[in-house]
C-alpha cells in the first residue's frame, strides 16, 4: 500500500527538518550527496522484501509494493553503509526475502521508483532510522 | 649517615629519572578515533581551529571557481556532478583523514604508525625515523610516502608523492609536488588533533593549514569492513550521478 503524504503537515515538518539536517551534513558525506532525492517529500511504502543487500557503499532494500487494486510496483530503496547502519540498530539479517515491512522514504526526484530511507519497521516491530542524525520519526 | 644521604639523593633523583623516561616515551595514539564531539559545554580549545585561507596561484583560481559554480548550479537543478567518491575511487591523502562519520584507526609501534580509515578501507603507513625519499623516487599514488618522527609529544609526519588526480583538500588543485606536514597531538586523553599543512609550489600561493579533531571511539569498537562492490550510483552521459533502480 503506497500512501502519498505531502499534505500531512506533521510529516512535512519532519521531512523538512530531516532535509535541513541532511543539507548540513552534505559536505561530509562519504559517497554522494542527497541531491538526487526529494527530501521535502515523504512516501510510505508497505510491501514485501524481495532482497536486502548488506553491501558497500550502500545497503539496499528491494521491495514489491501493491497499490489499492493489488497492482504491484517494485521499489529500490537506498540506505547508509553497513558501518553506519550497524551503529543504528540494524544487522545484516534485519530483513530477509519475504519479510513484510513498512518504509518511509524520500523519493528520487527523477520520478523512477527509488528513494532514500527515512524509517523502516522491522519484522520484530522495531522502527529503525538510517544512521546517525537520521533516527526513526518520533 | 652516608647511607641516609644516598637514600635522600635517590629519593630526589628517582622521580626525576622517571620523569625523564616519561618524556622520552611518546604518547600512545593507538585506538579508534571518530569525528570530534565536543557537545554542549565542551572545551572550545579541543575543537579544530578554523582552516587558514586557501590562496591559489592566479591561473588556478578561475578553474577552481568554475568547478565550484558548476557544482552549485547542478545542485540547484537537483543533480550532483560526478565525483571520484561517488564512483568508489578512494580518497587518498589527505581527504581520507576525515570522511563523514567514519572512524579512523591508528596502530602505533616504535617503527611504524599505521592509519586505517573505515570508509573505503584506506591504509597509510608512516615509517618512523627513516629519511624521506626524493620526490622522483616515490611512485605517484593515493597515499604517497610518509615518514614520521616525534617532536616531544607531537608526531610529525612528512608525506610526498600524491598524484595530482587524487582529490585535494575540498577539491583543491594540487601538483605532483604537493608536500604535507602533519602534526598529531593528544589535546586531552581522548581528543586527538591532526594539523595538516599543505605546500604546493605549483598551485598554492602560500601554504594552507587545517586541523582535524578526533574523539576516541568506544574502547571495544571493531572496525567494519568496507569493500565497494555494489556501487549502484552511476554517472550518466551528462556527468550526473544517478541511482540504478531494479526494473520489474
Amino acid at each position: 500500500m503506497m500512501i502519498s503524504q505531502p499534505a500531512r503537515t506533521r510529516l512535512r515538518f519532519v521531512a523538512i527538518a530531516i532535509a535541513s539536517a541532511l543539507a548540513a551534513a552534505i559536505p561530509a558525506l562519504a559517497h554522494h550527496s542527497f541531491t538526487m532525492f526529494d527530501m521535502t517529500k515523504s512516501i510510505t511504502l508497505a510491501g514485501t522484501v524481495t532482497e536486502f543487500q548488506w553491501t558497500n557503499p550502500h545497503t539496499y532494500i528491494e521491495i514489491d509494493v501493491p497499490d489499492e487494486k493489488g497492482v504491484v510496483k517494485h521499489w529500490s530503496i537506498e540506505l547508509g553503509s553497513p558501518s553506519i547502519l550497524q551503529n543504528s540498530g540494524w544487522k545484516y539479517s534485519s530483513l530477509r526475502k519475504g519479510d513484510k515491512t513498512t518504509l518511509i522514504i524520500n523519493p528520487l526526484k527523477d520520478g523512477r521508483a527509488g528513494g532514500f530511507l527515512t524509517q523502516a519497521t522491522l519484522p520484530d516491530g522495531r522502527t529503525v532510522g538510517n544512521g546517525p542524525g537520521r533516527g526513526p520519526q518520533k | 649517615m652516608t647511607r641516609r644521604w644516598l637514600t635522600s639523593v635517590a629519593l630526589v633523583l628517582l622521580p626525576l629519572a622517571a620523569q625523564a623516561q616519561q618524556a622520552k616515551t611518546p604518547p600512545d595514539l593507538t585506538g579508534v578515533w571518530g569525528p570530534y564531539r565536543g557537545g554542549r559545554g565542551g572545551d572550545p580549545k579541543l575543537a579544530a581551529p578554523p582552516a587558514s585561507p586557501l590562496v591559489l596561484k592566479p591561473e588556478y583560481v578561475k578553474p577552481y571557481d568554475e568547478r565550484r559554480a558548476a557544482e552549485a548550479a547542478a545542485n540547484a537543478r537537483g543533480e550532483q556532478l560526478a565525483t571520484p567518491g561517488a564512483q568508489c575511487v578512494p580518497y587518498g591523502v589527505p581527504t581520507m583523514m576525515s570522511v563523514a562519520v567514519y572512524p579512523t584507526e591508528i596502530i602505533q609501534t616504535a617503527k611504524q604508525v599505521t592509519i586505517i580509515s573505515e570508509a573505503f578501507s584506506e591504509v597509510r603507513r608512516v615509517y618512523m625515523d627513516r629519511p624521506q625519499l626524493k620526490l622522483e623516487d616515490v611512485p605517484p599514488g593515493y597515499y604517497g610516502r610518509s615518514v614520521g618522527r616525534w617532536e616531544g609529544d607531537t608526531l610529525v609526519v612528512d608525506t610526498l608523492g600524491i598524484k595530482p588526480t587524487v582529490a585535494g583538500y575540498r577539491g583543491m588543485p594540487h601538483s605532483s609536488q604537493m608536500h604535507l606536514t602533519e602534526r598529531f597531538k593528544l589535546m586531552a586523553p581522548d581528543v586527538l588533533h591532526d594539523q595538516i599543512t599543505i605546500e604546493d609550489p605549483v598551485t598554492l600561493e602560500k601554504p594552507m593549514t587545517y586541523t582535524i579533531a578526533y574523539s576516541r571511539s568506544a574502547k571495544d569498537y571493531e572496525m567494519v569492513e568496507f569493500v565497494c562492490d555494489n556501487n549502484r550510483e552511476y554517472v550518466d552521459e551528462k556527468g550526473i550521478v544517478r541511482l540504478k533502480v531494479q526494473d520489474h
